[in-house]
């Protein structure tokens, strides 16, 4: 018998270890943060990691560009909402804590519906159905208010039903652990999922659908399957979302955010499993708490999202996959004072360029009634040219500093190797 | 009879902006291979820039320089943007298009504001072009259309009567045997994003005015765009402007509609559908359901003939 | 007893791109296990005949038989799963998977797994095994978790063929398997296609006669879509109508 080398798997120990340690995470998070806050916070990212995770199975797993996952999650937020209230009504006995299967169940419905005639090819036109039928199902929102509630959506009471062994679902504290598990039981589900026999032949369609024919697979089959699976945990997303902000509006739907969910698994990486679990945390960071610090935040997120784009499309996951690497290859404390130096100037340019957006958009939107801008315990008048001269120069020296560095850290490497 | 002829000639003068847009996309895409995203974005900045130039020094001016303003950020983009990505592949390149539509919002946020602004027809152009039985057609409709065709004629010209167009038209469909005969084909790739942001920033000038100058704007027109461009067959401008055409009469007079499935029964003498939810359904008018029609259309399309009308390929 | 039918049966193929005809009424028929190789200049339609035999085109008239059984038209996933596979003259790989996974994809339909998101990849033994064999036949056993994109170009061609016969199918089509190889590589090749193909129905395309003559029981031409001539290589050497297609270019 040639060819039967026996495997020792040492990762298998460090897979328990990663699963476990997240599970101990979320357990503990809101121990670790217990600001009212911190908790909206978590509960936003948990959904959006389910959604993001679910929207990956087509783009990163698939290779299927969607500008139209929204609909999936949001129709079963509508589903859940509908259920959550015919709940209230004593109409429907289920208990709250398994509503999200109800709009996992929707969502993988109009997979089904939807799936078939979307995932006739891949490329271009699956992007171009995505986007019609997205933009179909959002312009109809508002042509079925029975439905969809109108302008005004559709709202519950998630305290609604009969309370499960005290959990009322009243307390946010309660909603997060519910997210939670839901989030953890998702990730295992979709990890699991990357392991089977139609996860790595969506791989293969992926990669060269005209080959996968060859070796027997209708790649129509497989991208309508994944879709489908991926519309599932998308409809889990949305019923969580139902639950956490009981409203569900035409936007649940809509292209921002199909156009959202796709900003946040990009920017995490859609080479790795866990990239998207990433963006989904930077995303929501974005959304909620950056959101409330300067107006400026979608510029930024925009800008961060561009940038990853023209120089590191791999996401934030594969720069911390590439450091990971040269940590092992030991070659990553001789270059650590290169990206510290790196690491250091870009601060300064980034000090230096956030000063003067935070004042452009002051000046734009503030300066009527007031003329100084608070930032960061500096008080900067807009309507004097000190202040942008000041930021103007720190952006050009961060600039200068950073280029000089660039230049340095690449003569050293090329001077190691 | 005189409202259909003016709607006829609104749906058509609609169609030919949505051409002028669609042809620019039709242009960037057939050669470079990217579905620009942001297209209706330098639709919007033209209608931006317009208001801004015609506020200072009239409408006139406004009407040559902010398309040249498009175009020149165009090429910028081209070349400090497209060109990096482009080795990164046809999807980075359109994620790019689509974080730049982003921005450029957030941006028009941020000079112009979040309401629409106040970008008005110029004086005199405002007024019916002539009466047909009380109803009016206004004189700025018929100068749309006139720009247009003349903008399009013109195109038309530089592609097939230029050397430079000759070399375009090459490069639609053989980049690289262009560039093997020593053309300088990234320039060529620069001057046609920068054309068709230009081309697209000209139908702002003109149609914002017409319509609503607002930041949401992009978004609106940059839907119907692609659907356009998909109906007509992607990469073929003859398709792109027949499907313009269809769409611009399609959404000009659905809106006037008031035709619905139940009023359709209710004429044969059959009653409503059983069930709360179905009897909804069937009392849609077409005018409020005319928001969706052109979606639909691109979905059966997508569906039915994946080419297009007249498209040669199909991504 | 009535004979097998003919592994590959091809009656009045024809096949036009637009106005342009490339295959001109094609008449063949590949015996069972039979190892028939086809040769022909540039341009004379050999890819495309592989092309409609697959399932990659559709025949504009005529025929295509597999084992008796008509699967003109059909499209290649279905022609696969009746047992053909084949390979590609342009390497046509999973790039992003490593060497073990483009081969154990290659093998899961055949062994049953179809569409299954329920079993365990790791958990199963046979298409491991199937892909694991497969590995060290076409000698990739030391590239089991190298991405396909970045092996070397002999290494990509012997993964093209093991993609190909990893399905266990029975009849196999190979497209130029050898093209780019130097004498080392194409011998190794050669070794490989004899040992694989053992108890199976072989159709090659090639151009390296040196090859053709060694592994072919028998041989056809093809010149402008036609087969001009069919039988044993000591035949189609002496033919003169082949000698004149080949003028000059003949190297045996």
């Amino acid at each position: 018998m040639s060819g039967g080398t026996l495997r020792f798997r040492p990762l298998d120990l460090g897979r328990w270890l990663l699963w476990g340690g997240t599970a101990v995470l979320f357990l503990v998070l809101p121990h670790v943060f217990t600001q009212g806050f911190a908790l909206t916070l978590m509960s936003q990212a948990g959904i959006m990691v389910i959604f993001a995770l679910s929207y990956n199975m087509l783009l990163g797993q698939g290779g299927m560009l969607s500008f139209g996952h929204a609909v999936y999650s949001g129709l079963g937020a509508y589903f859940a909402i509908h259920a959550l209230n015919l709940i209230g009504k004593g109409q429907l006995a289920l208990p709250v804590s398994l509503l999200p299967l109800v709009g996992g169940l929707a969502g993988a419905a109009f997979g089904v519906l939807f799936g078939w005639v979307t995932t006739t090819k891949s490329g271009t036109t699956f992007a171009m159905i995505s986007l019609g039928i997205g933009e179909m199902v959002a312009a109809s929102s508002l042509m079925l208010p029975g439905f969809f509630g109108g302008e005004g959506g559709v709202t519950a009471n998630r305290t609604a039903g009969a309370a499960v062994l005290g959990i009322t679902y009243g307390p946010a504290i309660q909603v997060y652990y519910l997210i939670a598990a839901w989030t953890f039981a998702s990730m295992a589900a979709m990890y699991a999922l990357t392991r089977t026999p139609l996860g790595r032949i969506a791989n293969a369609v992926r990669d060269n659908p005209e080959r996968a024919e060859f070796v027997g697979y209708d790649t129509h089959v497989v991208r309508f399957l994944q879709l489908v699976l991926a519309s599932f945990f998308a409809g889990v997303a949305g019923g969580l979302a139902a639950i956490n902000f009981e409203i569900v509006t035409a936007e649940n739907v809509g292209v921002l955010r199909s156009g959202g969910v796709l900003l946040a698994t990009f920017i995490g990486g859609v080479g790795f499993f866990f990239g998207p679990v990433l963006g989904a945390v930077v995303f929501t960071l974005f959304v909620v708490w950056i959101a409330i610090l300067t107006k400026a935040w979608l510029l930024y997120l925009g800008l961060f999202f561009v940038a990853l784009v023209l120089w590191a499309p791999g996401g934030l996951a594969s720069l911390v996959v590439a450091a990971l690497q040269a940590a092992k290859g030991g070659r990553l404390r001789r270059r650590l004072p290169a990206y510290g130096a790196l690491a250091a100037a870009g601060a300064v340019a980034l000090g230096g360029f956030v000063v003067l957006v935070e004042m452009l958009y002051h000046l734009e939107l503030e300066a009527v009634n007031d003329p100084v801008l608070q930032l960061a315990g500096l008080r900067l008048d807009v309507k004097t040219a000190a202040p942008w001269i000041a930021a103007a120069a720190v952006l050009a020296a961060g600039g200068a500093l950073c280029a000089a560095a660039w230049r340095r850290a690449r003569r050293d490497e090329a001077a190691a190797t | 009879m005189e409202f259909f002829l003016v709607t006829l000639l609104n749906g058509l003068s609609y169609g030919l902006l949505l051409f002028m847009l669609s042809s620019g996309l039709t242009l960037i895409f057939s050669m470079m291979g990217v579905l620009n995203f942001a297209h209706a974005s330098f639709y919007m900045l033209g209608a931006y820039f317009a208001y801004s130039i015609a506020a200072r020094i009239g409408f006139w001016p406004a009407l040559v320089l902010a398309p040249l303003a498009v175009g020149a950020a165009g090429m910028l983009v081209e070349r400090w943007g497209l060109r990096t990505v482009h080795k990164h592949g046809h999807v980075a390149e359109l994620l790019f298009t689509f974080g730049l539509a982003y921005l450029i919002e957030e941006l028009v946020h941020l000079v112009w504001g979040r309401p629409p602004v106040d970008y008005r027809v110029p004086a005199a152009l405002d007024g019916p072009l002539f009466t047909l039985y009380g109803t009016a057609f206004p004189m700025y409709r018929g100068f749309m259309m006139l720009v247009s065709v003349a903008m399009l004629g013109m195109l038309w010209l530089v592609l097939t009567r230029t050397r430079i167009g000759l070399v375009i038209q090459a490069s639609l469909t053989h980049p690289q045997m262009v560039e093997a005969l020593g053309h300088d084909v990234p320039r060529v790739f620069m001057l046609v994003f920068g054309g068709g942001a230009a081309l697209a920033g000209l139908a702002g000038v003109i149609g914002g005015n017409a319509f609503v100058t607002e930041p949401g704007m992009a978004a609106m027109v940059g839907a119907i765009v692609f659907v356009v461009v998909v109906v007509g067959g992607m990469g073929s401008l003859a398709g792109a402007f027949v499907a313009s055409l269809l769409i611009g009469l399609l959404q000009t007079f659905s809106v006037t509609l008031d035709w619905s499935l139940a009023g359709a029964l209710a004429w044969l003498g059959v009653g409503l559908p059983p069930g709360r939810f179905l009897a909804e359904a069937a009392r849609i008018t077409v005018a409020q359901a005319a928001p969706v029609l052109p979606y639909l259309l691109m979905v059966l399309v997508l569906v039915f003939r994946p080419r297009g009308l007249m498209g040669t390929r199909e991504s | 007893m009535t004979p097998d039918p003919p592994a590959i049966e091809l009656r009045g193929l024809h096949k036009r791109f637009g106005n342009t005809p490339v295959i001109n009424g094609v008449d063949l028929a590949i015996a069972r296990g039979e190892r028939h190789a086809i040769i022909g200049p540039n341009g004379a339609g050999k890819s495309t005949l592989f092309n409609l035999i697959s399932g990659r085109h559709e025949p504009t008239a005529g025929a295509v038989l597999l084992d008796g059984e008509d699967v003109t038209g059909l499209p290649p996933f279905r022609i696969n799963r009746k047992g053909l596979a084949r390979s590609f003259q342009v390497t046509n790989l999973f790039h992003r998977l490593p060497v073990f996974e483009n081969l154990r994809c290659a093998a899961l339909w055949s062994l049953g797994y179809r569409y299954s998101f329920w079993h365990r990849l790791s958990r199963l033994r046979e298409p491991r095994e199937r892909a694991e064999r497969v590995m060290e036949e076409i000698g990739l056993a030391a590239r089991r978790d190298t991405p396909a994109g970045v092996l070397s170009y002999a290494e990509q061609r012997a993964l093209e063929i093991g993609i190909t016969i990893a399905g266990g199918a029975r009849v196999i089509l190979l497209d130029e398997p050898t093209s780019g190889m130097n004498r080392g590589e194409t011998a190794a090749a050669v070794a490989l296609i004899r040992k694989v193909t053992e108890g199976r129905t072989l159709a090659m395309v090639e151009h390296d006669m040196g090859v053709v003559f060694d592994l072919a029981d028998r041989i056809s031409v093809l010149v402008y879509g036609e087969v001009i001539a069919t039988g044993a290589p000591a035949a189609i050497r002496a033919n003169p109508r082949v000698q004149e297609a080949y003028l000059g270019t003949a190297h045996a």
